[in-house]
């Protein structure tokens, strides 16, 4: 596969120099298990890391990746096995215990105060007080620009962070490790939220940290990345480390197959389809929104095609998704929709459920499940009317349909009259998709639908796509990972800044043409951009 | 589905397993506890336990029907995630203009009960509009209502108790039925919340409008990106909570004789504090009505047992006050994986 995200590669890695030749490890963790009630979440693992190292820890979820990183950063505290910093044991008591050793931990859902400002942040419970105990503002803004500089970021202090964008933060978040010293750096999936240019940003920060002697413990699902950015694969699977090898001797499939336990010799299963009639037509849709407006957009969706979506945050995939969806208050929105050649007008979501149209966020638990609710109560929530028999739910047939669901998409529960919250993040997914299969809808929206699960799930859904399609059903679908795109789409309808900036076949389609088209309309003030190295 | 749930339920310890069913069923439990402690702290008079006296066991649901019948209002609306502030000013003003419609109207029961209810949906359809077109929280939006509504009740009142007297040129007698027994130990007003209770229950457990309900309190995003009615289903929570609380407020007249605008007070405690030892979460979206009605009992049992034994009201209050946070406590342990 291509070269994923455009990075431009650091020269390559340094020579290794005399002293360092046989590096001592960091961080040894050693016979590491861990038992939850009735569950052995880690088992026997070993895990070492050399500074100077970009170490990518994969594995599917449940794997036990968190679970090692938490004993790490101090959040398990009961664990079998030992911890040992250059090679004197240590018992994280609690992060804060864990960070005075020198092990920072950036996690996927940034901990920051948004309404303080960035050196606020950046100093949290470790200001600078001088005369009588007054805070020494002048001295962390001083400082805090020092710090920021290094990683090639310049923006002010005294903003609030809340007005900060996502790799902004993420950055932020680095600084603050590395004011704190850190010399082991675990970072959980910090690209999810991330556009290419700012994946190289932190990618070159990376890079330099590791330069400067920092071991860098790196999670993620995305393989383009980690052939990337690693020098070392680390592999678990059901709480076992299978392999662990320096990133010469690895490829994808070998990955896979040591993630998966199985080979999957086709990641993005295609069959051909029949297109049929146009179900869904858009005639210069534009939407009034001060934050992330759309402008004037057309396009045509066929019974049986799967037509991608492209662009970067923020260029408005998620807006028209919503927009076709009637989430946006009618006022906002201009143009005209049809639906198998009737003009539509929808004032809520509920009207474009009823005219056949499901949607599915890319915020699963904020958006799309009702967490403490059971895998059967939100599975029914959209189809519950097909289940009354009077004023009366019928239980028994909608336990009936629910479990043939949970069957047929394969999703793994206790049982139905579980929480959702319980499952994983794929089989999560899968109970959003199964709540609209229900309905049986012919136009359905997908945004991101495989972020932020396990490659055996992705698969599934996956598949699951192809299948809605090939039943007649018109797929939209948004996603930032381009493979997923080009490999699925019959179509792929680029956006920027709210527009469409053109549109790519199947076969013509290529990460490259993408993203110069999803850069077109870029406006040359780079005032918002301020991560620019 | 019960097999597949056990193979992967973790093995646990004959010990813990006992364990973690007494935390399931705790509300029972607790319930029980309270139940047998009464009779063993209970005073006894020639030879008979006070405590389990039929008399005094219909004393008691007597005595939590009003309560228990608000907090059946309140725990929908808290299971949407709201909080309604407002019950105990309505259950004055119900009361008030209620007798005074008997007593200075001269109106008919049927028509006041019909005329008060009505009321209840009014103020309950004010709180819900209000706060779901303007995205107020209901805490605040309740909170005025118990302000209008008190003060609403003292203009109609002018301030003083409206007594209720039955016969010719004073109120029908049917009225009265309201706070009475049927035979000698079931009182009205307890048949009233149990009829209330069992209705509400299934009503939450069979209907979609149930079912959207615990969507809305779990996840309110979710629930309209999933095609429910948000708006309309959360003010038709406000309105049932509030009609429920006119109908304590009638009985409460009923019962007493009077209907006085300075009654009341500290109501929407009491029926918060039911629903909250009954296991329904303030966030919204977990609960249920045996909960609230377990709750409401505990309650009743509390006060009943300490005021048998002569136990001061104000001691009363401390040992209410430590009940609910020891409820709440003993639920954090309870298993949360299943509802």
């Amino acid at each position: 596969m291509a070269e994923p995200h455009n990075v431009p590669l650091a020269p390559a890695r340094q020579p290794i120099t005399e002293e360092a030749s046989p590096k001592a490890p960091v961080l040894m963790m050693r016979g590491i298990t861990k038992r939850f009630p009735g569950v052995l979440a880690l088992s026997e693992v070993d895990f070492t890391v050399y500074p100077s190292e970009v170490h990518v820890l994969v594995g599917e979820n449940g794997a036990g990746k968190s679970t090692l990183m938490k004993i790490l950063s101090g959040v398990y505290t009961d664990y079998e096995g030992q911890v040992e910093l250059d090679r004197s044991p240590i018992h994280p008591r609690s992060p804060r215990d864990a960070q005075k050793h020198g092990i920072a931990m950036i996690h996927q859902d940034l901990q920051q105060i948004p309404e303080l400002t960035v050196y606020e942040n950046l100093f949290l419970g470790r200001e600078y007080h001088g005369f009588l105990g007054k805070v020494d503002t002048q001295r962390m803004r001083a400082e805090t620009r020092r710090w920021l500089s290094s990683l090639g970021l310049n923006i002010d202090p005294d903003r609030q962070v809340k007005h900060l964008r996502v790799a902004e933060r993420q950055l932020l978040e680095i600084a603050k490790a590395i004011s704190l010293e850190a010399r082991v750096l675990v970072m959980d999936e910090p690209t999810s939220a991330l556009n290419s240019e700012e994946v190289a940003h932190l990618f070159n920060v990376i890079r330099k940290l590791r330069s400067e002697g920092v071991a860098i413990i790196y999670i993620s699902h995305r393989l383009d990345e980690i052939f990337t950015i690693a020098d070392r694969i680390t592999v678990l699977r059901d709480g076992r480390l299978v392999d662990s090898r320096p990133v010469e001797e690895m490829n994808r499939a070998m990955l896979i197959r040591l993630m998966v336990g199985r080979e999957l010799t086709d990641l993005f299963p295609t069959e051909a389809r029949e297109l049929g009639p146009e179900l869904l037509n858009v005639e210069g849709l534009s939407l009034t929104d001060n934050r992330r407006p759309l402008h004037d957009i057309s396009f045509a969706a066929r019974a049986g095609e799967i037509v991608g979506l492209a662009g970067l945050l923020g260029a408005g995939r998620t807006e028209l998704l919503a927009t076709l969806y009637g989430v946006p208050h009618p006022r906002q929105v201009h143009g005209r929709i049809f639906v198998r050649g009737q003009p539509v007008r929808f004032r809520s979501p509920r009207d474009a459920i009823a005219a056949g149209i499901s949607f599915v966020t890319e915020d699963r638990k904020g958006q799309s499940l009702v967490l403490v609710r059971s895998v059967r109560e939100n599975i029914s929530l959209v189809g519950l009317r097909q289940f009354l028999r009077g004023l009366v739910l019928n239980l028994a047939r909608e336990e009936a349909s629910v479990g043939s669901l949970i069957r047929n998409l394969r999703i793994k529960t206790p049982g139905i009259n579980v929480r959702v919250a319980q499952l994983s993040g794929g089989n999560q997914q899968k109970v959003v998709l199964a709540k609209f299969l229900l309905v049986q809808p012919k136009i359905i929206l997908l945004d991101e639908p495989t972020q932020g699960i396990d490659i055996g799930a992705k698969v599934e859904i996956y598949t699951l796509i192809n299948r809605m399609a090939k039943e007649g059903a018109a797929v939209m679908l948004a996603s930032s990972e381009m493979p997923e795109l080009l490999a699925l789409c019959d179509r792929i309808l680029v956006l920027c800044e709210g527009q469409v900036a053109g549109e790519l076949a199947r076969g013509e389609a290529t990460q490259e043409k993408i993203l110069e088209l999803a850069t077109r309309f870029r406006r040359a003030d780079a005032g918002e951009r301020t991560t620019a190295a | 589905m019960a097999q597949l749930a056990q193979a992967i339920a973790p093995p646990v310890g004959r010990r813990q397993r006992i364990l973690l069913t007494v935390l399931r069923f705790q509300g029972y439990f607790g319930l029980l506890t309270v139940f047998l402690l009464g009779i063993i702290f209970s005073p006894t008079r020639r030879g008979v336990n006070l405590f389990i006296d039929p008399l005094n066991q219909a004393n008691i649901v007597r005595d939590i029907a009003e309560n228990g019948i608000i907090a059946i209002g309140m725990t929908l609306v808290i299971l949407i995630g709201g909080i309604d502030l407002s019950v105990g000013a309505v259950v004055a003003l119900v009361a008030t203009t209620g007798a005074a419609l008997l007593m200075r109207v001269g109106m008919g029961t049927e028509v006041t009960i019909l005329a008060m209810l009505a009321l209840g949906a009014a103020v309950g359809f004010t709180n819900g509009l209000v706060s779901t077109r303007f995205r107020i929280q209901s805490f605040i939006v309740t909170l005025a209502m118990m302000s209008v509504a008190r003060g609403l009740a003292r203009i109609i009142s002018t301030g003083l108790a409206i007594p209720i007297a039955y016969g010719p040129g004073a109120a029908p007698v049917s009225f009265s039925w309201l706070g009475t027994r049927i035979g000698p130990n079931v009182p009205v007003p307890a048949l009233i919340m149990l009829v209330i209770a069992v209705l509400t229950g299934l009503m939450l457990r069979y209907t979609p409008f149930g079912r959207h309900v615990y969507a809305i309190g779990g996840n309110e995003v979710a629930a309209r990106l999933s095609g429910v009615r948000v708006e309309r289903i959360k003010i038709t929570v406000f309105v049932m909570c509030s009609v429920l609380t006119a109908l304590a407020g009638l009985i409460h007249a009923a019962q007493l004789n009077q209907g006085s605008p300075n009654e009341a007070v500290g109501y929407e405690l009491n029926a918060i504090a039911a629903v909250v030892i009954g296991g329904t979460s303030l966030m919204g979206g977990i609960g249920s009505i045996t909960g609230t009605i377990i709750g409401a009992l505990m309650l009743g049992m509390l006060d009943n047992i300490l005021g048998l034994n002569n136990v001061n009201s104000d001691i009363q209050l401390l040992v209410k006050g430590a009940l609910i946070v020891a409820a709440v406590i003993l639920q954090q342990l309870r298993p949360r994986d299943q509802e």
